[in-house]
């Protein structure tokens, strides 16, 4: 999806197609990722609705009648870099983005939110799917 | 990668075990060696949780093992070195403790006869040069810390040994984050491999030690890198134990002490792009041996050392329509 501005509907759903197209996803245990998760670019916030390893349904402004074990919050510009090609270091992962934050007191990165227990349970699974928002950004990356 | 086998080939690295006494224990420790009789000794400890095989591509370098009698060993209770038989290890936690960190890496040198070795670790092998220029700086020529700082806070997590977390993998992919994205795919991902193949509890037992035990940000003034130099090389993209802290560390120390940053690589340099990596350490290693008549520059880049980065991240082919 080259070119596709992020977090535009047309970007989400390309990231959908990225993320239930990906082989790392059927394998591993990566097939029983179910969990809910949200994420807050900015202002705007997408529920990703996970069934069995894939996205099955994207949705925007989640209320309180939705459900879900965690999510992960950051401005734009902290996105942005996120999914550039080659990211800088610190916002190249979620882990190393959340640690910045949440142990070094940082600003300028990623925050995770809501039940660790489920995040370490699908820790790859979750790591990967946000990965491959970098992917769905490049067109597949170099 | 510059190496290239057949089949039929066979590596020039040697394993064998040696005794070696820790807290009053015999423990039997598996180690890999490559490299001429009297070369230097050139001791490598890996990572929290890991076992020697971080250390298989600088082991089969044949310039610097043309030099070096490079040696990477198994702690105990990690890779081959299983836990002692003389002791009922079952019932109590594996917890590393700087202590012990060092007594066995100054036992193991002394089992091996090393004469005058250069030590090199990195993270928690990183963090333990402090203790080791603190309480032994005259047992090794020079210490190399890779991915060493004064503290390292934030990472002695309960998720890392719990029933309920698939900790093989997590223990691994915790660590995906701590490479630099643009090294090579194939190694990044044989290093997470490495790291699923550690025993229950190990990993989050060391990182007590990386985490919890490990803390001289007032105490630098002890470090005694002017009788022992130390460098302190950190990874661009190590979250952990950033250049920066790197840099601020070998200030606190002072004298003998040398901070370098590596540029485009992270925490687990060795195994996560090695090529690059040892084209890194060479010039480190210069300098110990005095053979570098230069200064170390205060970063280091992929170009300086002739390496060409072929593959940018994220390395995924999109499936063909």
């Amino acid at each position: 999806m080259p070119e596709t501005e992020l977090g535009t509907h047309e970007w989400w759903e390309s990231y959908k197609e990225t993320v239930n197209d990906d082989p790392e996803m059927d394998v591993r245990g990566h097939d029983e990722f179910s969990e809910n998760f949200y994420v807050e670019i900015g202002d705007e916030r997408v529920l990703l609705e996970m069934d069995g390893g894939e996205i099955e349904a994207l949705v925007p402004n989640p209320t309180m009648n939705h459900q879900w074990s965690f999510g992960v919050e950051g401005d734009r510009e902290t996105w942005e870099e996120f999914v550039r090609e080659t990211p800088p270091a610190f916002n190249h992962e979620i882990i190393a983005s959340h640690y910045r934050s949440a142990v070094r007191n940082e600003d300028g990165h990623l925050q995770l939110t809501g039940d660790n227990k489920r995040i370490f349970q699908h820790l790859r699974a979750f790591q990967r799917t946000l990965d491959l928002m970098r992917v769905a950004h490049n067109d597949g990356g170099s | 990668m510059a190496e290239s086998y057949q089949p039929g080939d066979i590596e020039p690295i040697s394993g064998s075990y040696v005794h070696v006494e820790v807290e009053g224990v015999d423990h039997r420790i598996y180690f890999e060696e490559n490299g001429p009789e009297d070369g230097i000794p050139l001791l490598c400890q890996h990572t929290a949780g890991n076992n020697c095989q971080e250390w298989r591509h600088l082991l089969t370098d044949e310039e610097i093992t043309e030099e070096f009698r490079v040696i990477a060993h198994d702690l105990p209770y990690h890779g081959k070195s299983v836990p002692p038989t003389t002791q009922e290890w079952w019932t109590e936690d594996y917890t590393m403790t700087a202590e012990k960190f060092t007594e066995t890496l100054v036992n193991l040198a002394d089992a091996l006869e090393l004469e005058d070795p250069i030590y090199m670790g990195s993270s928690m092998g990183g963090n333990i040069a402090l203790e080791l220029a603190d309480w032994y700086p005259e047992r090794f020529r020079a210490l190399i810390g890779l991915e060493c700082g004064a503290y390292s806070p934030g990472f002695y997590i309960d998720w890392l040994d719990h029933p309920e977390v698939n900790t093989t993998e997590v223990n691994a992919y915790a660590c995906w984050g701590l490479m630099a994205p643009q090294s090579p795919e194939q190694t990044r991902r044989e290093t997470m491999y490495l790291y699923e193949q550690g025993a229950t509890g190990v990993f989050k037992g060391d990182l007590y030690y990386y985490s919890v035990d490990h803390d001289y940000r007032d105490k630098l003034d002890q470090v005694n890198a002017d009788e022992c130099p130390l460098y302190i090389a950190n990874g661009e993209y190590d979250y952990l134990t950033t250049p920066e802290d790197g840099r601020q560390t070998a200030e606190g120390i002072g004298e003998g002490a040398t901070a370098i940053e590596f540029a485009e690589i992270g925490h687990f340099p060795m195994s996560e792009h090695p090529e690059l990596f040892n084209a890194y350490i060479r010039e480190v290693l210069a300098a110990v041996t005095g053979d570098r008549e230069d200064a170390l520059p205060d970063v280091l880049e992929p170009d300086d050392v002739g390496i060409e980065l072929h593959q940018r991240g994220p390395a995924r082919e999109k499936t063909a329509e």
